[in-house]
């Protein structure tokens, strides 16, 4: 008998007794599996290991090789892949009241870069329409562009209100957060794939905003852009700097990961920038609900001081949340 | 000699374990298949809120289930499932870490989320493009995520019977067959395949020098000493040993 044929006398049963096992194990949570068949699966995936190690020695036959090798990649996934024992609901409400502000507070290095992009855009689009009013046509989309800011607002003011009915404030609110959401993920692929790319976008996204404001500051209607834009500004542009920052943490992982392999660093920054995301995202589904409803009604309905006042309130909330306490900082093990 | 690369990882026991990229092409349709799952839920969905939810609210819940649904479908079949969303299982795939353990919520939502880059400019042009250069065919999302999309189980041999079916009645020296059959690996398989399957197209001269190359190759690998044998008579031999037996 060949050490070939003696492996696979020996083998069989215990590689089918372990591909049982996993079977059952894919149906089952971990405590309906038992601690008795835990240990089983360890340790038969122990030996099934070391058989396809003998294998390999013995053979290249792939009717061998093969389902062996799948028998013990499927063992090691179960073995050696991590799994939460912690009940759902425990679990979310740590993870919004704790761990989304504590990876905020964590990655405050690139949440600050990816303001100062987004500052200095905004201060070179205020200055250069400020300077010279003519740029506003070429730096502004169309769809923001107004000849006479004044005028605008006169007519907005003059005109019913755009949103009319809860309907109306829910539909368009629902399409502007899913947009933004939208935005904001790809902000953050771009500057983690790129860095560089994911600052520039920052930097155009604030130099158009510092446009449009300034167009409207210079026409005398700058009290009514910033109780327009305001409201859902307040949790939207912080939002749109937050994805962009969290692809800059994932971006410096992927592209300068320093001593360690490529894998070891972006593993070790998913759980600052998954929570980053899912934070953003949170935001931004209140930005949009806003937007779509609060932001579009005029003075007539609720008072310039009143709407910027609400954007302070809910401004200084969100810097609070996420920046206003210490501690609980660590990186978590991934 | 090698077709397709595959990645070997090693487990903490020192022992390596194959990984196969899976291929666009089946990647592509569990994709189509997954698009499908989603748009037919979303629209079931919307149906459902038209009939149960107040007007005020139905566009609102239907808007931000399909957008939900987008990603958590992904995210959660990969999570809970090992890998498998419909649409993967449904064509023999299977996302994993690229140490070939499963992958967490984080990885997934991280491949998933920059899937939109992957997207542009459009028709996923710039992921198929990053696929195309990438060993393991991963697109920007995979990379991101440090991920990578396996074939569950090999196939790569079953172009052998096709083959083989053109040395019909050929007889196989047996200590030739069993030397085949325990050092031919997966990848020089695959190669006998190929040379077999296309050795028609080719013209006369580069047939000839292809087939002497490979039975050089096998020669060696083997230790045969059977200088009557041409190398394609020798690929042939080769390719009826190893084909998969019934």
């Amino acid at each position: 008998m060949t050490g070939l044929e003696r492996l696979l006398g020996e083998g069989r049963d215990r590689w089918r007794r372990l591909d049982e096992l996993l079977d059952v194990a894919d149906r089952s949570p971990e405590w309906e599996l038992g601690p008795e068949r835990m240990r089983e699966i360890v340790r038969l995936y122990r030996i099934a290991a070391a058989d396809l190690n003998r294998a390999l020695a013995l053979t290249a036959d792939p009717e061998i090789l093969v389902p062996l090798n799948a028998l013990v990649g499927r063992a090691y996934r179960f073995v050696y892949g991590a799994r939460r024992a912690e009940p759902v609901r425990g679990r979310l409400a740590r993870f919004f009241a704790r761990e989304i502000p504590a990876a905020f507070r964590r990655a405050r290095g690139a949440v600050l870069t990816a303001t100062l992009a987004f500052g200095l855009g905004a201060v070179l689009g205020f200055a250069a329409v400020a300077v010279r009013p003519a740029l506003a046509e070429d730096l502004v989309p169309g769809a923001f562009f107004s000849a006479s800011p004044r005028e605008r607002v006169a007519e907005i003011e003059r005109r019913e209100e755009r949103i009319s009915s809860v309907r109306e404030a829910a539909q368009f609110g629902s399409m502007l957060y899913t947009h933004n959401i939208q935005v904001a993920f790809l902000a953050f692929a771009l500057a983690a794939a790129t860095l560089l790319g994911g600052l520039w976008l920052l930097f155009w996204n604030g130099l158009i905003l510092g446009a449009v404001a300034a167009a409207y500051v210079l026409d005398g209607v700058g009290l009514f852009f910033v109780a327009w834009v305001g409201p859902h500004g307040a949790l939207e542009l912080p939002s749109i700097i937050f994805a962009g920052a969290a692809g800059l943490v994932a971006g410096r992982a992927f592209l300068l990961p320093g001593e360690r392999s490529r894998g070891a660093a972006l593993r070790a920054v998913f759980p600052t920038v998954w929570c980053m995301l899912v934070g953003t995202a949170a935001t931004l589904v209140l930005a949009g609900l806003i937007e779509g409803s609060f932001s579009q009604l005029s003075a007539k309905s609720i008072p310039y001081p009143v709407k910027i006042a609400v954007a302070l309130v809910l401004f200084s909330a969100l810097a609070v949340f996420l920046f206003g306490r210490r501690g609980d900082d660590e990186e978590p093990a991934s | 000699m090698r077709l397709r690369d595959a990645r070997r990882i090693e487990t903490p026991e020192h022992v390596k374990v194959r990984l196969e990229a899976a291929g666009p092409g089946s990647r592509f349709l569990a994709l189509l298949l997954d698009v499908f799952v989603v748009a037919a839920l979303a629209t079931l969905f919307a149906s459902g809120a038209r009939i149960v939810l107040p007007g005020a609210l139905e566009d609102l819940a239907a808007t931000t289930f399909s957008f939900v649904l987008a990603f958590a479908y992904p995210v959660w079949f990969e999570v809970r499932r090992e890998g498998r969303t419909l649409g993967k299982q449904a064509l023999g795939l299977r996302v994993v870490d690229a140490r070939g353990l499963p992958i967490g919520i984080e990885q997934s939502f991280v491949r998933n989320v920059a899937r939109g880059l992957d997207f542009l400019p459009a028709f996923y042009a710039l992921g198929g493009t990053v696929a195309l250069l990438d060993r393991d065919g991963r697109r920007l999302g995979d990379l991101l995520a440090d991920t990578l999309v396996v074939r569950d189980r090999r196939t790569q041999t079953g172009a052998l019977p096709a083959a083989v079916a053109a040395t019909a009645g050929l007889e196989v020296d047996p200590e030739l067959a069993r030397r085949a059959r325990n050092r031919v690996t997966l990848d020089e398989r695959e190669l006998l395949a190929a040379l077999l399957s296309r050795a028609g197209k080719l013209d006369e001269r580069a047939r000839y020098d292809l087939m002497e190359q490979a039975g050089d190759h096998f020669r060696q690998k083997l230790e045969l000493d059977l200088p009557h044998l041409s190398g394609e008579a020798l690929v042939r031999a080769l390719a009826v040993a190893v084909a998969p037996r019934r």
